[in-house]
């Protein structure tokens, strides 16, 4: 993949945008919260989920990035959105006619979870390619590989990345089902980790062949898993799509400058990435994990953790692993404390349910 | 941009109305449970592309959709908001989109990249774009899915379909094995991003006349992977002129055959 870099980005998380929440990694302020009585990385201001609202806080992300294209490459410019959200235009459409006490007269628009990045597209008079992809935990890093495929193709000169998580009373229940809910903060890698803590987030990567700082170098993207919901706890799943996201780039283990690791604080999870990692990196690699700072973030963790990572780099530093005391492998440990970085190649994984994994490659030039 | 296809597989309920859980479970010996009819349906074309051409582990699979898993949706609902009882586990994990491409890649041995997408319009055109541009990347071939289901009532797909109420719809799925590589290759398929203007699909029409045919519209958004199916199925050349708004796109389709 040649010459694709990052020109913009910015999020909308638990810690504000992107400046504040950096901030508030820097500071190692805490900013986990609560939601229907389970921990959780909540924004300031709730956003509720229905179409309008959503919309609205997409357009106000995504209207500083667009700044950032030139305007006679507008028209050449794509949308492609990563979510786990549930289509809330079908659930309308249900309560408009599938309950009679609801039902109201026939009206009909083509909608679907793909109409937010349209109406971007719209209102923000680019491009007319938009896709949304669902990947559960890799949606927005599987939209940031694919806005390279188009670019590189050139169905697009320039993509904005999307990724999109808003609190869902349903997705907390699942999850809490699912028994992967901690009580109180997650703890990626360490022996008494007990769960995940999700959090809602936006954020938006612009994309394109400008030269910039930062480079996307490549990245692996693949469906494999023993079980839908985990990777085998030996780690040959996460192996696999490390492995071939260096042969992409034509990078050896070595040339690794540190690993922001998928680190949800789940049992399995962790386990089976920690020995993936040992599989291929010698013992001593800089790895660390950003959801003890912002929560889980599902679909929007890839778009999202990448931007404040890059913005980490950019101020200097590798943010530590928060909670994390004792490493559940020897000689394995996440960074304790912020380290000194101003750029290298970094290597961002996530490892998701419903077997999707992928592995992205940054590099930002000293 | 220009993609061969190997091989491909429908399944409409208007042509042949089975049970497909039941044929899952007795003809492909094929464990369903923990799944729905979105599921069941997307796997059964699944096999039945699989019974017609070589699939291979490393193959990349995209799924797209005109509505999506309605059938999860409305149940989750229903029980969740209607009825307060407490959500089921496997219908969460149901909602989740890439669940059904997760239990297709299963089914039929592929642990390629795997993508379940939704484009609001063009969403079958859009999702060959995009695994065009993955696979000239990879070298790897793609098998692509066009799926949509109906659910009770169809009011419900009817409202997010933008059509009108009287329009009928119906439940599909279609599927292509595509390539980069001709060897083989029963149809070459031809398209661009480019959106074209009503002046332009003047110019197309004019020059195909005598050969315009409207397409059924209750075959909503697989509609064009079953047209393409259908042409292969005839050997026919087909030109299909898709539209959304005043927005146009178009396929072009030779048969190799």
């Amino acid at each position: 993949m040649a010459d694709i870099h990052i020109l913009g980005s910015e999020i909308l998380s638990c810690g504000g945008n992107l400046i504040q929440t950096l901030q508030k990694v820097k500071n190692q302020e805490e900013m986990l919260s609560f939601r229907d009585g389970i921990s959780f990385y909540s924004f300031e201001k709730h956003i509720e989920q229905n179409q309008k609202n959503i919309y609205n806080a997409l357009r106000q992300l995504v209207a500083n990035i667009v700044t950032k294209i030139p305007q006679n490459k507008k028209k050449s410019t794509a949308v492609l959105l990563g979510t786990s959200i549930i289509d809330w235009y079908l659930v309308d459409a249900i309560n408009s006619c599938a309950y009679e006490y609801k039902k109201t007269s026939y009206s009909s628009q083509k909608t679907s979870i793909d109409s937010y990045a349209q109406e971007l597209l719209s209102e923000f008079e680019l491009g007319s390619f938009s896709m949304s992809i669902n990947t559960a935990c890799t949606s927005s890093a599987n939209a940031l590989l694919e806005a390279s495929n188009l670019i590189e193709c050139g169905v697009a000169e320039y993509v904005i990345a999307i990724g999109l998580e808003v609190y869902s009373p349903l997705m907390s229940d699942g999850f809490s089902k699912m028994e992967l809910i901690s009580d109180t903060h997650a703890k990626p890698f360490d022996k008494n980790r007990d769960g995940l803590v999700l959090g809602e987030a936006l954020g938006a990567i612009l994309v394109g062949r400008e030269d910039s700082a930062w480079s996307l170098l490549g990245g692996f993207s693949n469906c494999n898993s023993a079980t839908i919901t985990s990777v085998g706890a030996s780690g040959d799943e996460c192996v696999e799509v490390i492995e071939e996201a260096l042969k992409k780039t034509a990078l050896t283990p070595k040339d690794i400058t540190a690993i922001k690791a998928h680190a949800t604080g789940s049992l399995s999870n962790d386990e089976a990435e920690i020995n993936a990692i040992s599989r291929v990196f010698e013992s001593g690699v800089d790895f660390t994990a950003l959801k003890p700072y912002i929560g889980h973030t599902i679909g929007a963790s890839g778009v999202v953790e990448i931007a404040l990572f890059m913005a980490c780099i950019d101020d200097g530093f590798i943010p530590k692993t928060m909670f994390c005391d004792e490493s559940i492998l020897d000689g394995y440990k996440p960074i304790k404390e912020h380290k000194s970085c101003n750029g290298g190649i970094f290597m961002c994984n996530y490892f998701g349910f419903g077997g999707n994994n992928i592995s992205l490659i940054l590099e930002k030039k000293i | 941009m220009k993609l061969y296809i190997k091989n491909f597989s429908s399944y409409v309920s208007d042509k042949e109305d089975i049970d497909i859980k039941k044929t899952l479970k007795q003809k492909y010996k094929y464990d369903t449970r923990r799944q729905d009819s979105f599921i069941h349906l997307a796997v059964y074309g699944a096999k039945l592309l699989q019974d017609k051409t070589d699939i291979k582990s490393d193959d990349e699979f995209y799924l797209t959709s005109g509505v999506g898993n309605i059938d999860v949706v409305q149940r989750t609902n229903t029980a969740v908001y209607e009825n307060n009882e407490q959500l089921k586990l496997f219908d969460f994990i149901n909602l989740l989109g890439n669940t059904t491409s997760y239990y297709v890649a299963s089914a039929i041995g592929i642990k390629g990249k795997n993508i379940f997408q939704i484009s609001n319009n063009f969403t079958y055109i859009n999702t060959l774009i995009s695994a065009y541009a993955s696979i000239r990347n990879s070298k790897k071939d793609a098998i692509v899915c066009a799926i949509d289901l109906v659910n009770e009532p169809d009011e419900v797909t009817k409202r997010v379909l933008g059509v009108d109420e009287s329009c009928e719809v119906l439940s599909g799925v279609n599927y292509q094995k595509i390539s980069l590589d001709r060897e083989d290759a029963i149809a070459e398929l031809e398209f661009d991003a480019k959106i074209y203007s009503l002046e332009e699909i003047k110019a197309q029409l004019v020059y195909n006349d005598n050969k315009v045919q409207m397409c059924e519209t209750k075959r909503f958004e697989t509609m064009l992977g079953y047209n393409v199916n259908q042409a292969i199925n005839r050997c026919d050349d087909m030109v299909f002129v898709e539209c959304f708004e005043d927005k146009y796109k178009i396929l072009r389709l030779k048969s190799l055959r």
